[in-house]
């Protein structure tokens, strides 16, 4: 028992990164050919980090280097609780180590952008830790209990029960994806935003460490879209292909607009879209 | 042993307290108050290792709680026509008369049961009164000699100042351990003094100020208090805490008589707790010196009104008024949260954050299952040290770079390295897992699953926290690179915050030990089950959610051992100044950039403060609007 | 092996950062032209980022002049090694027709080694693409590698 979650952690932290980097190259590759152009090879993104890890080492200074570090290691653990079933508000708190310790290495730096920068990415988790926490709180009405083994009990699919909620946990994906029109803080590749934001004074090697922190985010909110549809392998590929495909269309028709802007609309129509879907649970 | 143990823990500090306030020698008063601070925290950890007990100290003493709840408030009505505060005056003058009536012809003879009880919750309270508040005793000795010397004072006023924090200490001991609720209200009145007194001390205009608004509004919960008490004497015929309690079940109905004294008691632990719309008085009293804001108004006297609220809990469980408590808790939790991010001002984040959590506290206590009282017990005892610890931090901070001001922090580490590092330690305690606040904080918000109101609030709350958190602690740490300069403090103001920080991160390990010797047993005993089973591998686990405790600090710790490693391996070959398009200068050892006209121009960073979304000149008037609202809805829906 | 990955990443990765040193502009267009769907450099794993901290190759326009050679020099010392610079233009290259003027310094191999020159005023965005495609194959060569 103790051995297959042992087997089943170490899984999960080696292929996370890995698929959430070939999650990115399709990304870049679909958008590409949305904006018709052809776009990079699937496996770019690996290119990209493989490349930074023989760049020089460069810091400002050496706290940069330590929050780096910090945030992979809860990024990365966020992920293997996820798939050792822990309790869900239990996985965002130890995602929030990971989130924190980098807007304190933006903030570490004396450089405007990235302090800026670090300034909006707490605006960004404003925006999305309150939509998380409402998302796990109504996954815990209906299953009965905040762990991940109890959604997989469940006889059919969450979304059944709280489809607004999953709209609600569509705002923080494309939060924590730094999609259009929430990439405030610093955008996903090659779109620039007061420079690079938090990631501005990052290079190299520090740099790679904090995109595959990324890569494990991804799968993680990835994993809890995926728990919407837990009673069939099937259904839940097509709910994170059909929900990934729709956030590339929203990144690339939207614009970025302001943190107000943001904080407004996502708080706002994530608190509504819970007490619609709460009342709408209770009355049945 | 047991008297001596009360004795010590009640008693001594009033008469250490007299000693103090006559000792003029600086060397004697510090040894004094480092012989008390270590004979208290012995007398509470022998108090642990006895466990739950039940004493009656002499008559005498009943006597003497009778005269000094009057000297108490003859003093206070003094002080309100010194003042001329109508509102301090009339107060007064009814709690007097109404004393006065209650003692003489309502109470038939003097009590026959003990006056003082403890269960596990008393102790946990003398635990951390007596650890974190004698802690800060210390620190005071090495702070007010500081503070002293910057205001130029020509006589010292420590004896006094001394004489008031040693009194508290007692006082607050006697609070928790009361059972007969007329002596509670007498160690409440005290409390109320002493606040009063030291947030004046300074004696400065805006002090003198501050301390009047703490006072009446004190006051107003101490009329409260006792009328409560009077109240819930007429319905259940006895004045004994520990009866009442035991007879909790047959009380606890819908429409009870007893809600109406619940009501007043929850009220009176409101205004002490500072909680929306009194919250004034608590970050005006930030003006006192700061071992003042670290032991009165964040780790224990602000406490004694959760705890009141915490251990009234069972009597109102599962009633509508219970469902109102839990709702003016979260939403204090919400908007304090929310007024804390407008701030820059250190102390005042650091009082906002203070009513935040207790408002999170009493929102659990209105919640009322075991798994909420657990988060509740727990809130209080990690949040005392943390906070204890921060205020310790800033007060340590303003006396060396002059400012308490977030922003005059930037950089902080360069100057004073071990003080930033133990504020980031308060910091990380206080918002991430794998410590003993947040697991608090998600026992808290796990537990009010099924009330989706306050389950709002607290998710908006939080996500509130921990943006000005992290905002202070990353803004300590930006400085070039290079060695720190080395630190130099008082023993007395360093042992205090070493302690603590230690204290605080062990005490979150030993999180599974406190959960079954201290917690566990007071929920079992007043709600017949324990929320929560500690597994083999320390963790906390339910039918509702699962805490990883051992495992987690395990990982994390060795991710973050990891991650030190590394950042020691950064050679000064790698550092690079940071990127001002191509214009970065070097200004006196900081970063910058070559102006338009070729000069140089030093890099200024501020924060966003929004003050025009959270600040508090914008929100406050609707706060307190809405808070009062809630508060009549609590008396009419839930109490009447 | 590693070793072998990371050189191999280096030629599929180039990430550049564009400089206007003084340029008339046109340079500029052509270079930001090859970002388009039209000629779509990221094909080849090129992006366009923000600072030379991310960068690994730094393109520049323009005669570079006394009041911007400094900037110039600030941009690539903050880019980490290892690194190449595509001087573009005319301009670029040696100072083009403002060679004579009295700000100009001429060129940017004046202030910073420079490892290919694409001539041109403007440069075609064929030509830009064919000179990122010449510094690869210099970076290739200098590792060691064959394929």
């Amino acid at each position: 028992m103790i051995l297959a979650k042992l087997l089943l952690a170490i899984a999960a932290l080696v292929l996370a990164p890995i698929a959430g980097g070939l999650i990115s190259g399709v990304d870049r590759r679909i958008t590409a050919r949305l904006q018709s152009r052809f776009g990079p090879p699937i496996l770019q993104p690996f290119y990209d980090v493989f490349k930074l890890f023989g760049k020089a080492p460069m810091v400002v200074n050496t706290w940069q280097a330590l929050c780096a570090y910090v945030y992979l290691t809860g990024a990365a653990l966020s992920v293997v609780l996820l798939f050792l079933g822990a309790d869900l508000l239990l996985i965002f708190f130890v995602l929030t180590v990971g989130a924190v310790f980098l807007v304190m290495g933006a903030l570490a730096s004396p450089s405007p952008y990235s302090q800026i920068g670090g300034q909006r990415e707490l605006l960004q988790m404003l925006a999305y830790e309150p939509l998380l926490i409402l998302v796990f709180a109504a996954i815990a009405m209906v299953t009965g209990s905040f762990k991940v083994s109890a959604v997989f009990d469940q006889t059919h699919p969450l979304l059944y029960d709280i489809p607004l909620m999953f709209i609600v946990l569509g705002y923080a994906l494309t939060i924590k994806l730094r999609k259009s029109p929430f990439d405030i803080s610093a955008c996903h590749h090659a779109h620039q935003e007061l420079v690079r934001g938090v990631y501005t004074e990052y290079s190299g090697p520090y740099l790679a460490l904090l995109e595959i922190a990324h890569w494990y985010e991804v799968i993680l909110v990835l994993g809890f879209c995926a728990l919407f549809w837990a009673t069939s392998v099937g259904g839940m590929i097509l709910l994170l292909v059909l929900t990934y495909f729709a956030e590339i269309v929203v990144d690339n028709v939207t614009a970025r607009l302001t943190w107000r802007w943001m904080l407004k609309s996502a708080v706002g129509m994530g608190v509504a879209l819970t007490v619609i879907n709460m009342l709408w649970l209770y009355a049945r | 042993m047991l008297d001596t143990l009360v004795f010590v823990t009640v008693l001594l500090p009033f008469l250490v307290a007299a000693a103090l306030l006559v000792l003029r020698g600086q060397n004697v008063r510090k040894v004094v108050l480092v012989a008390t601070a270590g004979v208290l925290i012995l007398a509470a950890l022998a108090m642990l290792r006895h466990g739950a007990f039940s004493f009656a100290p002499a008559p005498i003493f009943d006597r003497l709680v009778t005269i000094g709840d009057f000297v108490i408030l003859f003093v206070v009505l003094f002080v309100g026509f010194r003042r001329k505060n109508q509102i301090i005056i009339w107060l007064t003058l009814a709690q007097i008369v109404g004393l006065f009536w209650f003692e003489s012809f309502l109470l038939k003879d003097h009590p026959h049961f003990p006056a003082f009880f403890a269960d596990d919750l008393s102790i946990v309270m003398v635990l951390i009164i007596s650890i974190v508040g004698s802690l800060i005793a210390v620190y005071g000795l090495g702070y007010m000699k500081v503070h002293e010397e910057h205001l130029h004072l020509p006589k010292s006023k420590q004896p006094v100042f001394f004489f008031f924090i040693v009194l508290f200490l007692g006082a607050m001991n006697g609070l928790v351990l009361a059972n007969n609720m007329l002596w509670m209200y007498f160690f409440w009145e005290c409390t109320t003094l002493c606040s009063f007194m030291l947030i004046g001390h300074d004696n400065t205009e805006i002090a003198r100020k501050n301390a009047e608004r703490a006072l009446w509004m004190n006051v107003l919960g101490g009329t409260a208090f006792l009328f409560g008490v009077i109240l819930l004497h007429k319905t259940t015929g006895t004045l004994a805490l520990q009866d009442i309690l035991a007879r909790g079940s047959q009380y606890a109905v819908a429409g009870g008589a007893i809600l109406a004294p619940m009501f007043l008691l929850v009220f009176a632990g409101m205004t002490k707790s500072a909680q929306v719309p009194f919250q004034s008085w608590l970050t005006g009293a930030m003006v006192a010196p700061t071992p003042v804001s670290a032991l009165l108004h964040s780790s224990t006297m602000v406490k004694a009104g959760v705890y009141l609220i915490v251990r009234l809990a069972p009597l109102y469980a599962g009633t509508h008024f219970s469902n109102f408590v839990a709702l003016a808790g979260a939403f204090c939790f919400l908007v304090t949260a929310a007024l804390a991010v407008g701030q820059s001002n250190g102390k005042k984040v650091l009082a906002y954050s203070t009513i935040s959590n207790l408002a999170l506290i009493i929102a659990c206590a209105g919640i009322n299952t075991p798994a909420a009282i657990t988060a509740a017990i727990l809130l209080i005892i990690f949040h005392a040290i943390s906070k204890a610890l921060l205020f310790l931090c800033v007060g340590a901070i303003e006396q060396q770079i002059g400012s308490r001001d977030i922003e005059a922090m930037r950089g902080l580490h360069a100057v004073m390295p071990r003080t930033a590092i133990i504020t980031i330690i308060g910091v990380v305690t206080m918002m991430l897992p794998p410590f003993g606040m947040l697991m608090a904080k998600w026992m808290a918000i796990e537990s009010a699953s099924g009330q989706f109101l306050v389950m709002i609030m607290l998710a908006l709350g939080s996500a509130l926290t921990v943006l000005f958190w992290a905002r202070w602690a990353g803004i300590l740490l930006a400085e070039p690179f290079g060695k720190p300069k080395p630190e130099r403090q008082y023993a007395s103001v360093r042992t205090p915050l070493l302690v603590l920080a230690s204290l605080a991160v062990l005490v979150s390990l030993l999180a599974p030990a406190v959960y079954t010797g201290l917690v566990a047993p007071t929920v079992a005993m007043y709600y017949k089950t324990t929320a929560y089973s500690v597994t083999m591998l320390g963790n906390l686990d339910s039918k509702t959610g699962m805490f990883i405790i051992y495992p987690l600090f395990i990982l994390l710790g060795l991710g973050f051992c990891y991650a030190v490693r590394q950042a020691k391996r950064v050679a000064a070959s790698q550092v690079s100044a940071p990127y001002m398009c191509g214009e970065q200068l070097d200004v006196d050892g900081k970063a910058g950039f070559r102006g338009p006209l070729g000069q140089p121009v030093a890099v200024v960073n501020g924060s966003y403060y929004m003050e025009r979304f959270f600040g508090e000149d914008v929100l406050t008037k609707w706060i307190n609007a809405i808070a009062i609202a809630v508060l009549v809805l609590m008396l009419f829906g839930g109490a009447l | 092996m590693f070793e072998n990955m990371i050189n191999k990443s280096r030629i599929k990765s180039p990430w550049v950062v564009h400089f206007d040193c003084g340029s008339c502009n046109g340079c500029d267009i052509e270079v930001l032209a090859c970002l388009t769907p039209m000629y779509d450099i990221e094909r080849f794993g090129i992006i366009n980022v923000g600072n030379p901290k991310h960068a690994d190759v730094l393109l520049v326009t323009g005669t570079v002049n006394n009041r911007n050679k400094h900037v110039l020099k600030n941009i690539y010392d903050q880019m980490p090694t290892p690194r190449a610079v595509i001087a573009i233009g005319a301009c670029g290259c040696s100072g083009g027709v403002f060679r004579e003027a009295y700000n100009v310094v001429g060129g940017v191999d004046k202030v910073i080694p420079v490892d290919v020159y694409v001539p041109g005023c403007p440069a075609r965005p064929e030509a830009i693409i064919d000179g990122v495609v010449a510094a690869l194959e210099k970076v290739k060569a200098a590792l060691g590698m064959t394929a």
